[in-house]
């Protein structure tokens, strides 16, 4: 197991290494720079700036600068926000996106899971339709429309809820909802559909016949199969929402790190882009690392590693 | 079966419990903000009671160090915070401030600014011309790295410095004394004033700064000047402005607070100002229709213009009638009525509204329309145009504007009047904002949307721009004539005679025209009942120091 881990430790850093690379080239490949804006400034202060932040080297000594700066963890100030380092600003911002990406995770895989069961006990009745509409609504609405919609009915309209910003727990509740419907939705009908699937099989008839409590059969030996899709989503979903997402933080005006993976970009902040791709990457790499692990702990036939002699 | 029934049930309950605990909660604590903002309102008779004006500032400003925040989130702070020699005053000129005084000399050539007595750092240290000195060099010197270090080339041996040619010595900045300040300007530059007002030239204590450069990055550490102090700021939440009791004319102002969110998203700000978290707001843009004629809507000039670049390097726009064609058949009315709908004012010339000369005559009326909209004079001008050109068919145009449905709205607009008064075919392209500047500068498009925003308050700002060289150019236009005014207003002692070559540098502009105008900017908002004095000065900044409320 040790080596195994050795072994996917090493392919994460060279993974992260290619990942750092091909950001690189496409990000001095896109026409533009951190310093093109609309107003005009003389072609002095320009060279000035340009040399400030090391632009007018050449390009391999840009891309040493990097990996020198991911080695240390050291991204540098923002060219954007020239006072606060990309460290600050991922610094600031991951807490407050992991605390939203946590409770929309929690939200989103009770609830889709106990909707993927109602809806899989009551197959083709009415139970399961409804619970299908509402998967098939959450998947379809987008939730920057669910976000808009919430404010308006639940903090303009009928003022339950703070409509933006986030400085208490009742600032989090509309958020979560809007972030955790689609995800809940896509758990539901997974589980749903591998539910299904599970209880017809042969062991599930046996445990039956067997007489057994038809709460366990559901809970211990039919939801655990079922649950493996959902785990391999897990991984993605995870690194996606608790790393933030750039529209939900911006119509709830939430602080979180989401907006840096698209501002970035959109003004070629060239330190704040590879900050954020390293951060992300990482952070997916060793989400799905931990699936590959729990899948191994949910399914014992799959193994993780070669034992010698095999 | 029955067990999950039961189980479904008791889940359900459970659900709805924390919902209702939620709810309650919920309630309560609107109610406390309720109760909260009514002692607010309350204020006239209990004078104990804190006035603290909610804004929003939409992003995080880029930086408060003023030498480099140079943008609107920036400014809307720093000229709230700091202080310069001038301040800009209710109708727009400036005024005395840190300076109580100042003498120009006979050539108009040395200033010198007396600094007052009382004028105060918000850690108590006296204002010094030691401070100004220090921050006007740093701002040109070309290791701080600031855009806005251009502003400062009025002043002799600014540009040296900056381009690393001369000294920090040699820049023409002085302090005689701790409470005197000369400055020596290159020309005699009429509009130095209004230059100074500019948060750029704002001072920096130079104990401060140098025991601790990075003094202006958080609350903590920020020493400010003006009519507020920062006492939090939590990077991307909010930050809360207290008034400055250091201040020399703290009399004077009347918030005791000013607490600034950071919401981007106008819908939300907007729903933000419907439920009462914030006192003011801007109007979405999908919502223009019914809220421009709203009550408590205040709409004020922004100087800016909207225009449209030609690129006359690239055919046909290299002829002069086909460019002027292109220009008269654009009815910029109808684009401010019915597409932008925000009460712009249709541009007829260049400089927009609010710039007066010495004897108060505005420059926008003094030169009257200079590009009004006329479907047979443009039909005319563009066969002509054709006939010199020996174009039998007038070569493929493309207009480019960076992507966003405001710009698109406007260009499909255009678009049709092109069709509709020229009958011609021009075809609509959007790209990236930055791919958008970078192919702008390097004059890839053939027609392309831009935008022009004052930063300090003289026509010459502006017209500057499209000299030959200029970075704000970006036309190919070069014309002799055109740079010779600009120099001559800028070196021009006799302001008379200096608004004089102005008229005449934007005549040759629209005779030329190697741009044409759409529409000036404006600034519209929307304010809770009581609230008053908010001043809006039309270089972009807003002014809390007058503001109040009930």
């Amino acid at each position: 197991m040790l080596k195994y881990i050795m072994k996917r430790l090493l392919i994460m850093v060279v993974t992260l290494w290619i990942i750092v690379t091909l950001t690189f080239v496409l990000m001095v490949s896109i026409p533009g720079s951190p310093l093109n804006e609309e107003r005009g400034t003389t072609e002095q202060v320009q060279k000035n700036l340009e040399s400030f932040y090391n632009l007018d080297k050449p390009y391999y000594v840009q891309y040493l600068l990097y990996i020198k700066s991911i080695a240390t963890f050291d991204f540098g100030p923002s060219i954007k926000q020239p006072d606060r380092t990309v460290n600050d600003l991922l610094g600031n911002g991951f807490p407050i996106s992991f605390e939203l990406g946590m409770w929309t995770i929690i939200v989103a895989v009770i609830s889709g899971i106990i909707l993927g069961i109602i809806a899989a006990l009551r197959h083709n009745g009415i139970v399961d339709y409804l619970a299908m509409t509402i998967a098939v609504l959450g998947i379809s609405i987008p939730n920057f429309v669910l976000a808009t919609l919430l404010i308006q009915q639940l903090a303009v309209n009928h003022p339950i809820f703070p409509p933006a910003t986030w400085s208490s727990p009742m600032h989090m509740v509309l958020p979560i909802i809007a972030l955790a419907t689609g995800p809940m939705a896509i758990i539901a009908r997974l589980t749903r559909s591998t539910m299904l699937e599970v209880l017809t099989q042969d062991y599930i008839k046996m445990a039956r016949a067997k007489g057994l409590n038809p709460w366990k059969i559901i809970f211990k030996h039919a939801l655990k199969n079922a649950l493996m899709p959902v785990v391999t989503i897990m991984g993605t979903l995870l690194a996606g929402i608790l790393t933030g997402t750039f529209v939900i933080e911006k119509i709830f005006a939430i602080p979180g790190m989401g907006r840096y993976f698209v501002e970035s970009i959109n003004q070629r902040d060239y330190p704040v882009i590879m900050g954020t791709t390293v951060f992300y990457s990482a952070f997916l790499i060793f989400a799905l690392f931990l699936v590959d692990i729990a899948y191994g702990i949910l399914d014992p036939r799959i193994k993780l590693h070669k034992k010698a002699g095999e | 079966m029955k067990k999950v029934f039961l189980f479904l049930v008791a889940l359900i309950a459970v659900v709805t419990l924390a919902a209702c605990t939620a709810n309650q909660e919920a309630g309560k604590e609107d109610k406390n903000k309720g109760d909260q903002k009514q002692t607010d309102n309350a204020d006239g008779d209990k004078q104990d009671k804190e006035k603290i004006l909610y804004m929003n500032n939409s992003d995080e400003p880029t930086s408060l160090d003023p030498a480099i925040g140079f943008d609107a989130v920036s400014w809307n702070s720093l000229n709230n915070l700091m202080e310069g020699l001038a301040r800009l005053g209710k109708d727009h000129n400036p005024e005395p401030a840190i300076a109580e005084k100042w003498d120009i000399s006979e050539d108009g050539k040395t200033y010198t600014f007396h600094i007052r007595e009382n004028a105060n750092w918000s850690n108590g240290d006296p204002v010094t011309a030691g401070d100004f000195v220090y921050s006007w060099r740093y701002l040109l010197d070309p290791d701080t790295g600031s855009a806005a270090s251009f502003l400062g080339y009025f002043i002799k041996g600014a540009e040296e410095y900056n381009s690393g040619k001369g000294s920090a010595e040699d820049v023409g900045v002085e302090a005689v004394d701790d409470k005197t300040l000369k400055v020596t300007l290159k020309e005699p530059t009429g509009f130095f004033l209004n230059i100074v007002t500019n948060p750029s030239f704002f001072p920096i204590n130079e104990k401060v700064a140098k025991e601790n450069p990075k003094w202006h990055a958080e609350a903590d550490s920020f020493v400010s000047n003006g009519p507020f102090k920062l006492t939090e700021w939590k990077h991307n939440d909010h930050m809360l402005f207290e008034k400055n009791d250091k201040y020399w004319d703290v009399d004077n102002v009347k918030l005791d607070k000013v607490h600034w969110a950071m919401v981007n998203d106008p819908n939300t700000e907007y729903q933000m100002f419907e439920s009462g978290d914030l006192d003011m707001t801007g109007i979405p843009s999908e919502m223009a229709d019914q809220l421009i004629e709203g009550d408590n809507v205040e709409i004020v000039d922004q100087a800016g213009l909207a225009f449209y670049r030609f690129n006359v390097t690239k055919k046909p726009f290299q002829n002069k009638k086909i460019r002027k064609a292109f220009a008269l058949a654009i009815n910029q009315d109808d684009i401010v009525k019915f597409v932008t709908k925000t009460k712009e004012e249709a541009a007829k010339g260049f400089v927009s509204p609010g710039f007066k000369n010495p004897s108060g005559e505005e420059f926008r009326d003094a030169n009257g329309d200079l590009v009004k909209f006329n479907p047979d004079e443009a039909k005319k001008l563009l066969e002509e145009g054709m006939k010199e050109e020996g174009y039998d068919k007038l070569p493929k145009v493309t207009l480019t504007y960076n992507t966003s449905e405001d710009n698109k709205a406007v260009a499909e607009t255009m678009q049709s009047m092109f069709k509709e008064n020229l009958g011609v075919d021009v075809t609509l392209e959007n790209t990236e904002w930055n791919v958008f500047l970078e192919d702008q500068k390097a004059l890839k498009h053939q027609l392309s949307r831009s935008s022009f925003l004052f930063d300090y308050g003289d026509p010459i700002n502006f017209l500057e721009s499209f000299i030959t060289d200029s970075s704000m150019n970006r036309t190919g236009w070069s014309n002799k004539e055109y740079d010779k005014l600009i120099a001559d207003a800028k070196k021009e002692a006799d302001e008379e005679k200096r608004w004089d070559i102005m008229y005449k540098a934007e005549k040759l502009l629209a005779e030329e025209m190697p741009l044409f105008p759409i529409h000036f900017y404006n600034q519209v908002t929307i304010y809770k009942d009581g609230v008053t004095g908010v001043v809006r000065h039309p270089v972009g900044y807003v002014e809390l120091k007058w503001a109040d409320k009930e």
